[in-house]
């Protein structure tokens, strides 16, 4: 990625992709996006592409990845589903349904498909931004290249959208009734994780 | 180091123990056979696989286990319930300990409880896992078979951290209406491995660690983990050399040893020969930490074998 790419105006994060994971970027120009899944796939043409095999922190860091590059408008899901994760089903019910007020991905038939690190806005981002294709279980790398291919639209007509993990607000330590014994006459609240004097 | 004050809960799972006070027990070491990407595996779907070579694994495995004096358990990961039932076949006549029962297929994992029950030594099994995914239709499944030991996996999702798993254990927190433990009991498991789900590095791995010394102080059920999971995630790490690798997962073996583990799930069988000598060393150290906390380590503690 070179200065000149992201001139006219910054349509994508420098660094960009902000988050590290699982993944090879391409041309961060390009409007497209592969998430393999289970898949090890090599996908040449697209802006970026990696496997993604868990229905929670994997797609948070694809979500954060892609709104992240304002050109980026299509995202294909194809390769194997990973079994019971179902990582590929989560992504198109996030898009299609957001999540509830307990950060629950509606109408996932993943193990676990939560959300725990995206404000709405970057769902609701992500559901704007681009547009899912559904392949999920396609492997052939050279019909994934051609979807690439074919796939062009003009970038997202906003600024890129960047993702800070939510950080919990500091809460004052109490020291309680002490859980271990170091010897000594040293004790540890373990809950804390405090060392103190025995009293 | 240190003792805990509430007592800590031993379990006897086909005549290997585990938990009790840091130093006390060795560390039970679980290697994984047959899991995704398993080179001696010919077939995931239906349980192909290379067997001599899966029989030296499992017996590399015993052995390292006899010469340390810390117990293994196999750790038996399958894609569907065909797979399971020739991997079942097999650990039937290689293996004569305790193993654990996993897939990311919850049909899989029920099919396999099932198999067990019928074939007559579900008390050999643990059932991997019981969490926040564990549906009505598994939670019955488990409840019908005759399997009574789990891995209860403490990830909340909805609270992320220490006492988000300690909530999904105990009242389920923002994630369920009650706790996990309290679920596994209506289901019969009376064995109950405590597990906080290791995520990668970056993401909150370390907690863990801290996990492990409060649920045990909380709680005093056996603790463990598959710190593994937090090495092999690492995209940094991915683009070194193989030294850098085992190195760090045997520092992470030992590290969660030392924060008052009781078992591991230590990733692939190969890896018993880089963890074996972690771990023992580990518990050497532990057991010599506590001898003037009157933890006195079992006979057959790798402080009475190794030193």
């Amino acid at each position: 990625m070179t200065e000149d790419d992201n001139k006219d105006r910054n349509l994508y994060t420098d660094p960009w992709p902000p988050v590290r994971g699982d993944y090879q970027v391409g041309d961060p120009r390009s409007a497209v996006a592969v998430v393999t899944l289970a898949s090890s796939l090599f996908i040449k043409g697209c802006a970026i592409f990696g496997q993604c095999v868990t229905e929670n922190l994997g797609l948070e860091k694809i979500v954060a990845n892609v709104i992240s590059n304002c050109n980026i408008r299509f995202l294909i899901i194809c390769g194997l589903e990973s079994k019971g994760h179902l990582p590929g089903n989560t992504l198109l019910a996030l898009h299609k349904n957001g999540i509830d007020q307990k950060g629950r991905i509606v109408g996932s038939k993943g193990a676990i498909p939560f959300i725990q690190n995206l404000p709405p806005e970057a769902i609701s981002r992500f559901q704007e931004q681009v547009e899912l294709i559904d392949r999920i279980g396609l492997v052939d790398t050279m019909e994934i290249e051609a979807l690439v291919a074919r796939h062009k639209r003009e970038p997202f007509p906003s600024e890129p959208f960047v993702v800070f993990k939510r950080k919990a607000p500091l809460r004052a330590i109490s020291v309680g009734e002490a859980d271990l014994a170091l010897g000594a006459g040293v004790v540890m609240d373990a809950s804390a994780w405090l060392v103190m004097e025995e009293v | 180091m240190f003792r805990f004050k509430r007592e800590q809960n031993v379990v006897n799972l086909a005549g290997v123990r585990m938990g009790g006070q840091p130093g006390e027990l060795a560390s039970v070491l679980c290697g994984t056979i047959f899991y995704q990407g398993h080179k001696i595996v010919e077939d995931e779907e239906r349980g192909l696989f290379d067997r001599a070579a899966a029989e030296r694994l499992v017996s590399r495995q015993g052995e390292l286990s006899d010469e340390t004096g810390c117990p293994s358990v196999l750790h038996i990961y399958a894609r569907s319930s065909e797979a399971f039932s020739r991997y079942l076949d097999f650990t039937e006549k290689a293996w004569s300990g305790p193993f654990i029962i996993d897939s990311a297929d919850p049909a899989t994992r029920m099919a396999a409880a099932a198999m067990l029950s019928e074939l007559g030594y579900a008390d050999r099994a643990i059932y991997n896992s019981i969490s926040l995914a564990t549906d009505e239709a598994e939670a019955r499944a488990i409840r019908d078979s005759e399997v009574d030991s789990a891995i209860i996996l403490a990830y909340n999702p909805t609270q992320p951290g220490v006492d988000g798993s300690l909530a999904v254990l105990e009242t389920g927190g923002q994630a369920r209406e009650r706790g996990l433990l309290d679920a596994a009991r209506d289901m019969g498991i009376n064995n109950m491995l405590i597990d906080p789900a290791v995520l990668p590095l970056g993401s909150g791995a370390g907690a863990a660690l801290r996990f492990s010394v409060a649920a045990k102080a909380r709680l005093g059920y056996p603790v463990g983990s598959g710190i593994h999971n937090a090495v092999s995630s690492w995209p940094w790490l991915a683009g070194k050399g193989a030294a850098a690798k085992r190195g760090c997962d045997a520092a992470a073996a030992a590290m969660q040893l030392l924060s008052a583990a009781d078992f591991l799930l230590y990733g692939p069988i190969e890896s018993a020969e880089i963890i074996f000598p972690a771990a023992a060393m580990a518990d050497i150290l532990i057991a010599e930490a506590v001898q003037d906390l009157e933890i006195a380590p079992s006979d057959a503690h790798p402080l009475h074998r190794l030193v």
